[in-house]
């Protein structure tokens, strides 16, 4: 009788099992990235083809700079002058070369300050400038299209460009490292064989890297290769030590490994074919050097880099 | 289940010979009608209650729902264009500003908690996400509030995750409620069914008026006077109230419409502020965004003309006018942008117009959303009593037919 009781409990029991506990399941969707990151797979076909071979830092030699506000009749100067603003192209996201100032909203950093010794030597004013900020892939179609007079933004002067633009004397002397996590084990640009490494697209870093790395991410602007940092969307970033100077100021959890591996002299861009703006342009460039505005420069903006070095000696073709 | 054979030809039988003698067939006739009344009755009761649960989805389910999807769509929206101008201010961002970006969040996770509730499918990378994106803005302030650029970075991922993401799957919860209004109208149109059964019957009721007239040489029959009377009182109320409510039904598409236009409108307003916003934050790299506020502010244009069509009142002529204030503002702003005077541009971004027609266009929609309301009100009112109503003629119309046939019967006896 007990025993037949306890049969029909389990009975009983085996036939009100109940469904599985509901569980609650996210919705996992992908992480975001920086818009318009995409992965390189080969090094843009300009550079993939031999580089043409020239002397590239040879620029034209300045004649004696004309006063401000009085530029020679007909030249490209006087058209600027009578505008009565520069367009120059600059970046606002490379932070010490060319950022926005988020307390003032002002565009600032070593590439503006040259732009305002360029503009303060045509007018006399160093703000008659309209700033358009340009990324790195648009510096030469801006220059061709004569949306902007001149670009300074951590350009560097290659025989390629040269084939498109026109460049002034080198008003700096960068080369390329890599910043990564700090601790991260990785020392320099050949301990990422088997890394990710992001670069800003139309640069010339990106040509520096692509077959030295496993992985080769590119972006609009080198602040989205940071994002892509501390979002641990890539090991590393690889560029001129100027840009990731910027970079590791913003995260003191990153730091700049490794020697330059590339020399990347910077030279203001200018459309092809105005060779009086070239030598103007070196003409400030030279007084820049020789007054110690240059040197002041370097002290406001770089000085993260290590005392002021001798600024680069200009080196002309005729 | 077998049947026997033998029950069932037998039955048969009895009817067949049942209505061979009158008095069979005027028994058979009482039963045919008595179940006619009741099916037609209750035919008409079941098609007025799926109107009236038609109508209550509308008001108190379908068009919440979809105003609720509008506000998650709208609220986002807002909310990416605050954070830009915020950013593009310079400095701290203004508290009026701030103020905004977060009523605007806490808008769009109130109303996406109401729509959630009825599509959990549609709103799950809603859900996902939008914490995503506060989370990115957040990152975004932190670095503005060092001074560092790597904080325009973040702003521009948040912005890119909500026009790539967010919006879209806002825009597909909008479009679905929106469908489900249209659904819930299309639901309380004319009962073709009832009405023709309820026709039928009164027909049947005429015929067997004559049959009886025939046979016993009396012109009336009272009881089926009474059954008739019903029965043409029943089919004359559920028409008349069918087509009442289709009439008002037709008057809330137009309503909905309505809403629909002014909703775009205001989405294509906040989008163009946003595009507004952006080309000066680029600086000089923002002709994208100046290209999509011209193309957006035609639609815009379009919409209100379309909305002044559908509704022309006080607020949408408004609308109207802040609408033309505002292009002119921009058109200043690009002039004194393009002329290099980018602060005096950043300047003038700070008018009324923009605001003032967003106020115009959410005072419209509230109108609209009104207008909706009272004709499903309508409708509804137009429905008491209906379902009660035809229940007692159905009765009135099987107790008169059972009636004045029994009367005839008992001559047979």
């Amino acid at each position: 009788m007990r025993r037949l009781a306890l049969v029909s409990i389990m009975l009983l029991t085996a036939c009100s099992a109940g469904p599985a506990p509901s569980e609650v399941v996210p919705r996992s969707g992908p992480a975001p990235q920086p818009a318009g990151a995409s992965t390189v797979t080969a090094a843009p076909s300009s550079s993939a083809s031999p580089a043409p071979s020239c002397d590239a830092t040879a620029s034209l030699r300045p004649g004696p700079l004309p006063p401000a506000g009085q530029m020679p009749a007909g030249s490209n100067m006087e058209r600027i002058l009578k505008r009565g603003r520069l367009i120059a192209g600059v970046d606002q996201n490379s932070y010490l070369m060319g950022f926005r100032n988020s307390f003032t909203g002002e565009i600032e950093g070593f590439d503006v300050d040259v732009v305002r010794q360029i503009a303060k030597a045509i007018f006399g004013d160093e703000k008659k400038v309209q700033f358009k900020v340009v990324t790195s892939a648009e510096r030469i179609p801006m220059l061709q299209s004569g949306e902007v007079d001149l670009v300074v933004r951590t350009m560097t002067i290659t025989c390629e460009r040269l084939e498109r633009v026109d460049f002034s004397s080198v008003y700096y002397q960068a080369g390329q490292r890599v910043l990564v996590r700090r601790n991260s084990g990785n020392t320099s640009v050949d301990s990422l064989k088997d890394k990710r490494v992001c670069v800003a697209s139309g640069s010339t870093s990106l040509g520096n890297v692509i077959n030295r790395v496993k992985t080769t991410v590119s972006v609009p602007n080198w602040t989205d290769c940071l994002v892509m940092l501390q979002q641990g969307q890539t090991d590393a970033i690889s560029t001129d030590d100027t840009i990731l100077a910027g970079l590791a100021a913003q995260d003191p959890y990153t730091e700049v490994v490794g020697g330059r591996f590339t020399e990347e002299p910077y030279g203001v861009g200018i459309p092809k074919g105005q060779e009086d703006l070239v030598r103007f342009v070196n003409g400030v460039l030279e007084r820049m050097r020789s007054d110690g505005s240059w040197s002041g420069i370097y002290w406001r903006w770089l000085s993260t880099l290590g005392p002021a070095p001798a600024p680069p000696v200009a080196r002309y073709r005729d | 289940m077998v049947i026997d054979s033998q029950p069932r030809q037998a039955l048969v039988r009895r009817v067949t010979g049942l209505a061979r003698s009158t008095p069979g067939r005027l028994s058979l006739i009482v039963v045919v009608l008595v179940l006619a009344s009741l099916a037609s009755g209750w035919l008409s009761t079941w098609s007025v209650n799926r109107q009236e649960r038609a109508l209550e989805d509308l008001a108190t389910r379908s068009e919440p729902l979809s105003h609720a999807a509008q506000e998650v769509y709208r609220a986002l929206q807002d909310a990416d264009a605050t954070a830009a101008s915020a950013f593009l201010s310079g400095g701290l961002e203004p508290p009026a500003l701030r103020e905004r970006y977060e009523a605007d969040i806490a808008q769009a996770q109130a109303a996406l908690s109401v729509a959630t509730a009825s599509s959990p499918d549609l709103t799950a990378t809603l859900s996902a996400q939008l914490p995503v994106y506060t989370g990115l803005i957040e990152t975004a302030r932190t670095n503005n509030r060092q001074g560092f650029p790597v904080g325009a970075a973040y702003l521009r991922e948040a912005s890119g995750l909500m026009r790539t993401q967010l919006l879209p799957s806002a825009q597909e919860l909008y479009r679905a409620e929106t469908d489900r209004v249209a659904g819930a109208q299309d639901e309380a149109g004319f009962p073709w069914a009832p009405v023709l059964v309820a026709l039928a019957f009164v027909i049947a009721l005429v015929l067997t008026q004559r049959y009886l007239t025939r046979k016993t040489n009396r012109l009336l029959n009272v009881g089926l006077l009474v059954a008739t009377g019903a029965a043409v009182l029943s089919l004359l109320w559920v028409t008349t109230v069918s087509v009442l409510v289709m009439n008002d039904v037709a008057d809330s598409r137009k309503a909905s419409k309505t809403v629909d236009v002014l909703a775009q409108a205001r989405i294509a307003t906040l989008t163009a502020r946003g595009d507004e916003t952006l080309t000066l934050v680029a600086r000089g790299a923002g002709q994208a965004y100046e290209k999509s506020f011209v193309e957006v502010s035609e639609r815009l244009e379009g919409q209100l003309d379309q909305a002044k069509r559908l509704a022309n009142t006080e607020a949408v002529d408004q609308a109207m006018r802040h609408f033309r204030q505002w292009q002119q503002v921009h058109q200043r702003i690009r002039g004194a942008d393009d002329a290099g005077q980018y602060n005096d541009a950043v300047a003038l971004i700070d008018n009324p117009y923009f605001d003032s027609l967003d106020k115009d266009l959410v005072r419209a929609i509230g109108e609209a959303r009104q207008d909706f309301s009272d004709e499903v009100a309508v409708a509804r009112a137009s429905l008491a009593g209906t379902v009660v109503g035809v229940l007692v003629l159905a009765v009135i119309s099987a107790a008169g037919s059972t009636m004045g046939l029994w009367q005839r019967l008992k001559e047979y006896r």
